[in-house]
């Protein structure tokens, strides 16, 4: 009889247990009642190594998510996906069936955009982009006390007037910026061209990140290096680093409040170009998801968290755009940067 | 002086309990995954770094810094034990560590490694300890145009690994460089040989080419030697056994390689302070700084002298790289990078002022390095018997082990199978290389050195717009420009001695 009892209750369980999986699983997913909540574990993909910007910005995201409650208790799991530049991770993302499409996000900022229209035929209308979560503009910055390297810093030139360098360079003194890839680059070609010099009289050197490009700087190998705020912070503080041009169309607060804007040290327009950060998805992931996620990541933005450990540690503005919104600025950013750089 | 009493303060908090612990930890950890192929120091730290969010900054630190030291010694066991260069640092170390434990010395190699490890180590973390944040100063001397000339003496070293047909070394070279120029320009962004493919664009991954070249090359001979291996296992009974005893060097041993790690040792500090050239270019350069000293073997056939030389600089590098991170916050090489990645994690700035504004956590930091070294000999010296049972293994089961670690060290370098195809690629590529007599060495090396040394170069004229000059306008650069000179002309001048000695000798 007992062992009836015990077999009966354990039946009784197992279809219980079967019922709330049947459950669950209906309650998921995009279903036909519109909302959308996770299920299962999410990865968000990023396309830099561990330890970078991207990086930091996905796991910091992610953490708050988790830690609000905001992800119906699961887990985000942040993947690096660093084969071919990056491309690869993206192009997976791009390519994703509907379905797990839901689960995938994927951080995509101005510096993966570009280098992405310019080698792939991958566009920004093969994902949806999810959110724009911060804006970081950039400044000139020079090393004022390093070691004479340079052609303009050997002719005696006065490495904190950019005003100074730009007549010189059309004096035919060679002067050299340094900066990191993608939107540096961006910059620099709108600032020559604004201030009329050809790449002859004023070069640009790349490098691999920011940090090696104030390396540069600090070493007297360019006269000015472009940085945004965060990553030069630390270097105008002790005094390393002279805060020489903002790009940007108002000066900068704070210990970067001397560097003028370029309307200021000339007849020319100021020259700004916004570096920023999002989130987008798979251009096959359901509409419910799409408004799950862009909806979360507004909350997100409005964390505390968000603000003290991300925005304020990093010197970042704090611009969410939900879905809508981002989706027209990055196509309309898009637009431009093919336009400028004669890609079809 | 004061950095003196820095450096006490600093030991109060290397020895708490709970870091002594971590860097015991670290330094097993370092050992075990150095000493896998693929796995080196930068997969190491990016693997354990999300570990150590938990723990307080110094104490993380002292952990990943543990790890990465206790990585270059790793990295040169299986080079000796398996001819497989656990690290890129430790491609200098096969070359005679494989050949000596061939010779029946492997207890002999391991142990020279080690000291030397353990010695140039030392050098480099003693030099840290005294300049600190004046190092990194000395590092900022040098320019696009100094550091072009460094990767050329760099390069010289790959002349001595051709081997007896310069034709097929040259070959062999040009293959590297071309191999090294696949993928994204790093100056224009411009895509080079990439054919359409997402994959090339971002280049041939370093780890899994290495990987493929020697060690699944390895693996394809080790199949062909099988039988061979079986018959001779058949015939002698005799199976090694060492003890740590009988793997300690002699008086006259340790005279030999004093000089060599003395050398290295400061060199590689030197070159590991340099932005930009981690271990990997400190081995090189003082391995072939060796080349250019009397060794009592010939270089590249077992040579104390030459393991002792590239493993001594490999160490000293690692301790130099920490001079530029902790000073200016500038990653000397990729690990360093991933380091400076976890500072910003942990709420640090680094930067100028790390010294000032966190000096606990950085000379915590530089007296764990002592006591990691330290620790790091310790293990190594006990593992060294366990480490020769491995030579033992019947070939019939390490074909499938050794396999399988390069599948798995290749696969970790981007978590993606793209790695293992270029690894088994370049392993049959390496193999087929080999069988005709191309040295695969130059290659590496090439591989390595080539990108490095464009990038400066193309820097280097950027700067000057195209003028040779900026090669030669510094006291600096012209004392750089002639240890080249010396270096490539010495065997030119040497042979025409000769050859007028011979004439001169020849009527008499």
């Amino acid at each position: 009889m007992k062992k009836l009892m015990a077999l009966t209750l354990a039946a009784l369980m197992l279809l219980a247990l079967a019922a709330c999986g049947g459950n669950s699983g209906n309650s998921g997913g995009s279903g036909d009642s519109g909302a959308f909540t996770p299920t299962k574990t999410v990865t968000w993909t990023c396309t830099s190594s561990a330890g970078g910007g991207s990086d930091i910005f996905s796991r910091k995201i992610s953490e708050i998510m988790t830690n609000e409650g905001m992800v119906n208790g699961q887990t985000i799991v942040v993947s690096n996906e660093t084969d071919g530049a990056g491309e690869i991770g993206r192009n997976k993302i791009a390519t994703m069936k509907a379905g797990d499409a839901d689960y995938n996000l994927l951080t995509f900022n101005s510096g993966d955009l570009m280098p992405m229209v310019q080698n792939t035929k991958n566009r920004a209308s093969n994902f949806r982009i999810l959110a724009i979560m911060a804006v970081d503009k950039q400044l000139l910055f020079s090393c004022p006390g390093s070691d004479s390297k340079t052609d303009y810093a050997k002719a005696g030139g006065d490495q904190n007037d950019f005003a100074a360098a730009i007549e010189a360079a059309k004096n035919g003194t060679f002067v050299v910026i340094g900066g990191s890839k993608g939107d540096d680059i961006t910059t620099y070609n709108k600032l020559l061209a604004e201030v009329g010099l050809t790449d002859a009289q004023m070069s640009y050197i790349t490098y691999d990140s920011t940090s090696d490009a104030i390396t540069a700087a600090l070493g007297g190998n360019v006269d000015f290096v472009i940085s945004k705020p965060a990553a030069a912070s630390q270097y105008v503080e002790s005094g390393d680093l002279n805060p020489v041009l903002a790009l940007s169309t108002e000066r900068y607060s704070g210990n970067l409040a001397d560097a003028p804007t370029l309307s200021e040290i000339g007849d020319y327009e100021n020259v700004e170009v916004p570096v920023w950060r999002g989130v987008a998805a798979p251009a096959s992931m359901s509409d419910a998801a799409v408004a799950f996620w862009s909806d979360a990541l507004g909350k997100v933005s409005a964390t505390d968290a968000w603000h003290k450990e991300y925005l304020e540690t990093n010197q970042l503005l704090d611009q969410y755009m939900d879905t809508a919104a981002a989706t027209t600025y990055v196509t309309d950013y898009e637009a431009d940067y093919m336009a400028e750089n004669g890609i079809s | 002086m004061e950095n003196f009493a820095s450096l006490l303060a600093g030991f109060q908090v290397a020895l708490a309990p709970e870091n002594i612990g971590v860097c015991l930890l670290g330094a097993v950890l370092g050992l075990v995954v150095g000493a896998m192929p693929g796995i080196g120091s930068l997969a190491g730290c990016a693997l354990l770094l999300p570990l150590t969010y938990k723990f307080n900054p110094t104490t993380a630190i002292i952990m990943l810094g543990a790890l990465y030291y206790a990585n270059m010694y790793g990295g040169s066991f299986s080079a000796i034990l398996l001819n497989i260069p656990g690290d890129s640092p430790a491609i200098t170390t096969a070359l005679d560590g494989y050949p000596m434990a061939r010779k029946g010395r492997p207890g002999q190699a391991l142990m020279t490694a080690n000291l030397s490890s353990f010695i140039g180590g030392t050098i480099g973390i003693l030099i840290l300890t005294l300049t600190a944040s004046g190092l990194a100063t000395i590092g900022l001397m040098f320019g696009y145009a100094e550091m072009t000339i460094i990767l050329l003496i760099a390069m010289t070293s790959i002349s001595w690994l051709i081997g007896e047909n310069p034709i097929k070394g040259i070959v062999i070279t040009m293959l590297g460089i071309l191999v090294a120029s696949i993928g994204m320009d790093t100056l224009s962004g411009a895509p080079r040989y990439e054919f359409g493919n997402m994959y090339l664009l971002g280049g041939i991954p370093f780890t899994p080419f290495i990987i493929g070249c020697v060690g699944f090359a390895q693996v394809i001979k080790l199949i062909n030697e099988r039988e061979a291996d079986e018959k001779k296992r058949a015939s002698d009974d005799s199976k090694q056994k060492l003890s740590i005893k009988q793997s300690m060097l002699t008086g006259h041993d340790f005279k030999r390689i004093l000089p060599p790690v003395l050398r290295s040792g400061f060199v590689g500090t030197f070159v590991g302070v340099l932005p930009g050239s981690g271990a990997t270019t400190g081995s090189m350069v003082g391995y072939a700084m060796q080349k250019k000293f009397k060794s009592e073997e010939p270089m590249g056939t077992g040579a104390m002298e030459g393991i002792a030389a590239s493993e001594a600089a490999n160490n000293a590098a690692a301790a130099g790289a920490f001079a530029p991170l902790l000073a200016l916050g500038i990653p000397g090489s990729g690990t360093g990078a991933v380091l400076l990645g976890g500072l910003m994690m942990w709420g640090l700035n680094p930067g100028p002022l790390l010294f000032d504004t966190n000096p606990d956590f950085c000379w915590g930091l530089i007296s764990s390095m002592y006591v990691a070294n330290i620790f790091t000999l310790m293990v190594a010296i006990l593992v060294i018997p366990f480490l020769i049972k491995i030579l033992s293994v019947p070939v019939k089961y390490m074909i499938p082990i050794i396999t399988c670690v390069c599948i798995v060290g290749a696969y970790s370098t981007s978590n993606s199978m793209y790695g293992v195809i270029v690894m088994f690629v370049s392993g049959i590529v390496g193999y087929l290389l080999d069988k005709n007599g191309f040295p695969t060495a130059p290659m590496l090396l090439a591989f390595v050195l080539a990108p490095m040394l464009e990038e400066n170069m193309r820097k280097a004229f950027i700067a000057s717009r195209g003028s040779l000059g900026i090669f030669a306008d510094s006291p600096l650069k012209l004392v750089l420009l002639a240890v080249f000179l010396v270096l490539v002309l010495t065997p030119t001048v040497k042979a025409v001695r000769k050859k007028l000695g011979a004439k001169e000798k020849t009527p008499v």
